[in-house]
């Protein structure tokens, strides 16, 4: 039988050696978690907006040509019962900035009707959803932008959009959402912004929305109204391109870098490097200690054992790198302020204990292939040779 | 007196496992850093060479990209007086009034999925203005008719832009646009774009506004007035030099920059580990032979030498080989989504000078890290114990 003793000894017979190996593991596993988590990050929003049974609603031929507001009503009739389209809620991107701040904002205005019902993943409370539709010039302000900025409830702030009418619009802030999935999207009233639009003057298109959410009752409604909802507008000026919205914004993601492909890529490189890095420290301790093994193997210890003991040997190397490794990044992203950073699209960057296992078991199964080698050596050793070839 | 090269590299060969994954391992991370430097160093030597300074880029005050500005006639008119504006021949002043649009275009596959392509709507001074945008094949369009040159980097990165494709460009899907040319412009980022008569596009997409003025000036030197004229009380809008105007999109390009150098710095580390390992066994393995050069007079200096030059040379093969291997990707085109502009750029993966140099600097710092400690150990060696161990 394996004693773990002994294996525990060969570990500390060369502690530098066995330090360094764990800390080569452990940082390309700590770009594995980190990569991983962003992968997953895009995975969970992904299937989230595929959970809420929305269409996304564009423009044929691009998705920055706006649509006019009165396509609303037009796909409303398509369900006169209102049960099997539960909500279609407008968009109009803003962008917009502070006076005198460079730094971007994700500003959207919105149908204020229908916006409660379409997107019931902000979990707005009654107070909230009241202030909402009593005050005009309500702004909902995504925790971490909030947070970000030192804005409160209560409190008057100004955007400049980046849009037509390209003047400052006063907001009053009603709620911070903080129990919302989205922290960082600023949310107001569309109705707002054209009465504005139309107080300009200066012809500027009124209207329009970026594009068009509508809430389903259910997957087969939502495939049904997908076709629907294109054919109605087939042959118009405005033509739509209705998608899931997973499909939608997945569009979006994979014209950022590509990401989930390129880190996915990333990832395994690192582990890659972790391997031969474990595999060339692996032989190195073979090689140092060949002399024992055939001695052990003299002494009738099969070749099966010498394999064990280089292999858990590696495991354990590994296991302790992956551990460091995936508990770094976890403990700087759960419990420090890193936990409140902002990445686009997915927004919040989270590594859930499950993630650390995970890593753990990949460091595990670099240990396996880092180990292979060398202990197949130990295996096979000709022990009459290996002791010949020490004198 | 030093130890010659050539003993090096025999010592290196005698342990030929240890040396090649160490190899390996410094291969790999170079290559990585090449790689994600490429992305950085594209996007940057894409933006970098779409400016000019000598062009002067208004918009609507308010809004951050052309894409997003609205420009009407009587504005567009007020900044014809721009103070420094160069002349056409005709004596009209070089005022391009541009209009910024967008179309969906599929990707080459793979993916294949479809990108936020830019449209511009151009008059004839627009080629005057932009200087570097040079036609490499076909023709020009007809400005009467729905034909529209074509960026080279939009060519080789979306489908049907070659000359004699059909796209469909408009609020409309039934306004098909002939591509009848293929241009350049420096390997800047307008070769991200699609480009059509002004009058043609605004027709497409109900557009009776435009987007940009860029004026050419005649001397670089007026750019701070002419600005200043455009900001003033006179026109009222925002304006920039070209070259600001495409340094300010590529803000990305910092972050990309910062999150590069964060896992370089990681796997860089972890490289020295390896190369630390490497070193540290093969000290312990050459005790006698280390003491048997003391003993014949090499003093510690040449020991330490000896070892760093090893590691070195490991290194430094391993980066070529790694800038060897990145180089399958240079020249190959991503595209990222600018959200200022909400279009694509089609850049191109670059191994420049500086992802070079930065390579090489990587490698010497994971050698030298990596070896100096095992070094300095194979220099404190006690040359009676070890000759007596052996």
């Amino acid at each position: 039988m394996l004693r773990l003793t002994y294996v525990y000894r060969n570990l500390t017979r060369n502690t530098r050696r066995s330090v360094m190996t764990s800390a080569a593991v452990a940082l390309p596993i700590v770009i594995f978690v980190l990569s991983t988590a962003v992968i997953d990050g895009i995975t969970r929003f992904l299937d989230n907006s595929a959970r809420q049974l929305r269409l996304a609603i564009t423009q044929k031929t691009s998705i920055v040509n706006p649509l006019p507001e009165g396509h609303r009503r037009k796909i409303e009739s398509l369900d006169p019962t209102g049960t099997r389209i539960l909500a279609v809620c407008g968009l109009r991107w803003i962008g917009g900035q502070r006076e005198n701040d460079p730094m971007p904002l994700s500003t959207l205005g919105v149908d204020h009707d229908t916006f409660v019902e379409a997107f019931p993943e902000h979990r707005l409370d009654r107070e909230e959803i009241d202030a909402w539709q009593r005050d005009k010039q309500a702004l909902m302000v995504g925790r971490n932008t909030a947070t970000q900025l030192g804005w409160k409830v209560g409190q008057r702030v100004t955007i400049m959009p980046s849009v037509p009418p390209y003047t400052p619009i006063e907001f009053h802030i009603i709620s911070t959402m903080e129990k919302a999935e989205d922290v960082v999207t600023l949310w107001f009233r569309r109705d707002y912004f054209e009465e504005i639009l139309k107080g300009e003057g200066k012809e500027y298109p009124e209207g329009l929305v970026s594009f068009y959410f509508v809430k389903c009752g259910s997957k087969a409604d939502m495939d049904h109204f997908r076709q629907e909802i294109d054919r109605m507008f087939a042959g118009t000026l405005d033509e739509t391109k209705t998608s899931d919205e997973k499909t939608f914004m997945n569009e979006f993601i994979t014209q950022q870098f590509d990401l989930p492909r390129n880190l996915t890529i990333l990832s395994a490189m690192t582990v890659f490097v972790a391997v031969i890095a474990a595999m060339n420290a692996m032989s190195m301790n073979v090689r140092d200690r060949i002399s024992e093994i055939a001695t052990l193997k003299a002494l009738g210890f099969s070749g099966l054992f010498a394999l064990a003991l280089i292999l858990a040997e590696s495991l354990l190397i590994c296991g302790l790198g992956g551990l460091a490794g995936s508990l770094g990044p976890y403990i700087a992203f759960t419990y420090t302020p890193l936990r409140k950073i902002n990445i686009p699209v997915i927004q919040t960057f989270e590594i859930p204990f499950a993630m650390c296992i995970k890593s753990v078991l990949v460091a595990l199964g670099i240990g396996l292939l880092a180990g292979a080698w060398p202990s197949w050596l130990a295996l096979r050793m000709k022990v009459v040779a290996a002791l010949r070839n020490l004198e | 007196m030093a130890l010659p090269l050539y003993y090096n590299w025999r010592n290196l060969l005698v342990r030929k496992l240890s040396t090649g994954l160490t190899f390996v391992i410094v291969a790999v991370v170079v290559a990585v850093l090449a790689v994600l430097l490429s992305f950085s160093e594209g996007i940057r030597a894409s933006m970098k060479s779409s400016g000019s300074s000598a062009n002067i880029v208004a918009l609507q005050t308010g809004a951050t990209a052309e894409s997003t500005s609205i420009i009407r006639p009587e504005e567009a008119a007020r900044m014809m007086q721009t103070p420094g504006v160069a002349r056409g021949r005709d004596g009209q002043p070089l005022v391009s009034h541009e209009l910024c649009v967008q179309a969906s275009i599929p990707r080459r596959p793979p993916p294949g999925n479809p990108a936020n392509v830019a449209v511009r709507g151009v008059d004839d001074t627009a080629f005057l203005v932009h200087a570097e945008v040079q036609l490499i094949e076909g023709r020009m369009f007809n400005p009467a008719a729905h034909e529209v040159i074509v960026g080279r980097a939009a060519r080789e990165r979306y489908r049907n832009l070659e000359v004699g494709g059909e796209i469909t460009i408009g609020r409309s899907t039934d306004k098909t646009f002939s591509v009848v040319g293929i241009f350049e412009a420096g390997g800047g980022a307008l070769e991200s774009e699609i480009w059509g008569p002004r009058s043609m596009i605004s027709d497409v997409y109900l557009r009776r506004f435009t987007s940009s003025a860029i004026m050419r000036l005649d001397d670089p030197g007026m750019a701070l007035a002419a600005i200043e004229y455009i900001r003033g009380p006179a026109v009222r809008m925002n304006a920039k030099t070209e070259a600001d105007y495409y340094v300010d999109l590529s803000s990305k390009t910092r972050e990309i920059v910062v999150l590069t150098t964060i896992l370089i710095a990681i796997m860089a580390v972890g490289a020295v580990f390896a190369v630390a390992t490497t070193m540290y066994t093969s000290v312990d393995s050459r005790r006698r032979e280390i003491a048997m050069l003391r003993t014949l007079g090499f003093s510690r200096g040449s020991v330490i030498a000896a070892f760093l030059t090893e590691s070195l040379l490991i290194c430094m093969v391993a980066c070529a080989v790694g800038l060897l291997g990145s180089l399958f990707v240079s020249g190959s085109r991503q595209d990222y989504l600018s959200d200022q502009t909400w279009t694509v750029i089609a850049y191109e993966l670059r191994i420049t000078p500086v992802t070079v140099a930065s390579a090489v600097g990587l490698s010497i710092l994971v050698g030298v890290a990596g070896a100096v400690a095992p070094a300095l150990r194979a220099a404190r060696i006690r040359v009676i114990e070890a000759l007596r161990k052996g």
